[in-house]
């Protein structure tokens, strides 16, 4: 493992990504990072823009206004990338998915644009989850980076 | 007034020990490993055994995460875990207490289809003897019977338990189309009151 993937397993920076819903797992996400749960034991950071990021979290379903941006979003992001899903909508669509009648609005999860990696259901989930979540997600990235480079 | 305490005791430990829960390590005895309230509804567990398969959970969720497949051998009771929202409707609904909401919450996976996120129960399916539909399972049938003869007035059991014998094995459908031959209409015991 050369340098600088150490350097990325070791302090991966995390770009929080809100598509649409109700705001409850953005909520458990700060919590996460907060110092009562702290998330940045691992050497996580909350950063401003997508194009320093490592690990996209994505709370909520995506509207279907939403879908140009999330597609550019993850675009944006560099690669290796790893995007965690947080949250039943973010995961199934949960209430706002419907398959018949479709929802006028509301496209679903937003894994029916972008690949996501590791999903972590709840509504909203507890924050000791989405710790769970993110070192999956850190585990995933360590992964990638070395596929990458064979 | 306990829980006034109780969160005055955490508040004074604050100043003793580190903020921060032990969460995935779980070594340090000083401080708190997870925090999970006694109301903490997690992920649905469902009594293999208890369950009947009668859709009622089905009917009632919120989310669409209740899902019923019906095949001609078996009916699959499923929930999904990613479309849940532990609203805990069924498990108020449900007539023979299967579903419990446990307090397990942790729960990651990187693969929509792994079978962590979905709790499936099997059902056998019985046929109609007319026309081969399958259309109840075979537990929910016996259970409807048991509760029935539990509570019916006594004075028309005789004739309601003789009329489920005698249409047993018919599908609604079917059961209908046969009221006349077969002699079993439900409201037969109100007329012989009235005559």
């Amino acid at each position: 493992m050369g340098l600088i993937d150490r350097a990325r397993i070791y302090s991966p920076w995390v770009y929080h990504f809100h598509c649409g819903g109700c705001n409850g797992c953005d909520i458990e996400t700060l919590a996460a990072l907060a110092p009562r749960f702290d998330a940045e034991r691992f050497g996580i950071q909350l950063v401003a823009s997508p194009r320093h990021a490592d690990i996209l979290i994505t709370t909520g379903c995506v509207p279907k206004q939403f879908i140009p941006m999330i597609k550019r979003v993850y675009k944006q992001t560099p690669d290796p990338k790893v995007v965690v899903a947080i949250g039943g909508c973010a995961c199934g669509g949960s209430l706002f998915y419907d398959e018949d009648p479709e929802n006028y609005a509301i496209l679903g999860s937003p894994d029916l644009l972008i690949p996501v990696d590791v999903y972590v259901p709840g509504c909203a989930p507890k924050p000791e989850q989405i710790i769970n979540g993110i070192v999956q997600g850190i585990l995933k990235l360590n992964e990638k980076a070395t596929r990458g480079k064979k | 007034m306990s829980t006034h305490i109780k969160i005055l005791k955490q508040v004074l430990q604050k100043y003793s020990s580190p903020m921060t829960l032990n969460y995935p390590s779980g070594v340090d005895k000083n401080r708190m490993y997870s925090q999970i309230p006694e109301g903490l509804r997690g992920f649905i567990e469902r009594d293999e055994e208890k369950c009947v398969g009668c859709r009622a959970c089905y009917m009632v969720c919120s989310g669409r995460a209740t899902k019923i497949f019906d095949t001609a051998e078996k009916r699959t009771v499923q929930v999904f875990h990613f479309r849940c929202t532990y609203c805990a409707h069924c498990e108020e609904c449900c007539p023979e207490e299967a579903i419990k909401m446990s307090k397990k919450f942790e729960l990651t996976v990187t693969d929509k289809n792994d079978p962590k996120a979905y709790v499936n129960t099997d059902l056998k399916m019985i046929s109609c003897k007319a026309c081969n539909r399958p259309y109840l399972p075979e537990k929910m049938q016996k259970r409807v019977f048991e509760r029935l003869s539990e509570k019916i007035d006594p004075k028309v059991k005789g004739i309601v338990v003789e009329d489920y014998h005698k249409t047993e094995g018919f599908c609604p459908d079917c059961k209908r189309a046969r009221g006349v031959m077969l002699d079993t209409h439900t409201k037969k015991h109100v007329w012989l009151e009235v005559v």
